[in-house]
């Protein structure tokens, strides 16, 4: 079982919280460090089976939405951080967060569904 | 008890873990910033998973595949990430070639190797049954 298929499934057995001991990911490629960041495949197939027009998906196209969610989460962090730069502090806040959904157009889908 | 979509969230210990290597040491999240940006990644994901169905139907597909994803990502005006992601795949192509020639190996990898869609969710083929109604 701790086998688990082939490419980068990792154990699906977490709840619905998901907080209970952070999943470790997978082993890094040969990239050190680079690859410590892995959001497991199986929450975001949930993510996919969620939309009820989703027939199938294929595993690939799982993995890419998961590689493209870790880019994603990279890319409005630093936006945000642009934000909290100019306040010169030195946390992220909620609400720069809020000025990057704002001032970025990629981040309009986000408009409205955070709250 | 009813969960929206947007309530399926990524693991936080990922989510801050990414969001701290984007970031230059010593800068610091907020609990609320950080779940936050952990929602938006989880409407990003719907986000993107709607817009690829969109192309796989253009294609009279019933299966998501990789290039449906990539180009939703075009069309959601994230083509800077086309390139990386592209990449990401080949190499986890490759990663899938070298365990194939591990005999141990041999038998998981034939059974994915056989088509890519072997991620069947298998409670929406149930569903489309029930849902023909055109």
């Amino acid at each position: 079982m701790a086998a688990a298929a082939g490419s980068g499934t990792p154990r699906e057995e977490e709840g619905p919280s998901g907080e209970a001991a952070a999943p470790q990911p997978q082993a890094p490629t040969s990239a050190p460090g680079a690859r410590l960041s892995r959001l497991p495949l199986a929450r975001v197939k949930a993510l996919v089976k969620a939309d009820p027009d989703v027939t199938l998906a294929g595993q690939e196209a799982i993995f890419i939405l998961a590689r493209a969610a870790e880019l994603f989460v990279e890319t409005i962090a630093k936006d945000a951080y642009c934000c909290a730069q100019q306040g010169k502090r030195k946390t992220l806040q909620r609400r720069d967060l809020d000025n990057a959904i704002e001032a970025v157009d990629e981040f309009a889908f986000l408009e409205g569904t955070l709250d | 008890m009813a969960e929206r979509p947007e309530d399926l969230n990524l693991p936080n210990a990922v989510i801050t873990r990414i969001i701290k290597e984007a970031l230059p040491d010593g800068v610091n999240i907020s609990k609320e910033a950080r779940s936050a940006i952990s929602r938006a990644a989880s409407v990003f994901v719907l986000y993107a998973t709607s817009c690829a169905n969109n192309f796989a139907m253009k294609g009279k597909r019933k299966t998501l595949n990789a290039s449906d994803v990539l180009s939703a990502m075009e069309e959601m005006e994230f083509q800077r990430f086309v390139t990386p992601l592209k990449e990401a795949l080949e190499e986890q192509k490759k990663k899938d070639k070298d365990k194939k020639t591990d005999p141990e190996e041999q038998d998981k990898s034939r059974d994915e190797d056989n088509e890519e869609d072997e991620e069947r969710l298998e409670e929406e083929e149930q569903n489309e049954e029930e849902e023909v109604d055109n």
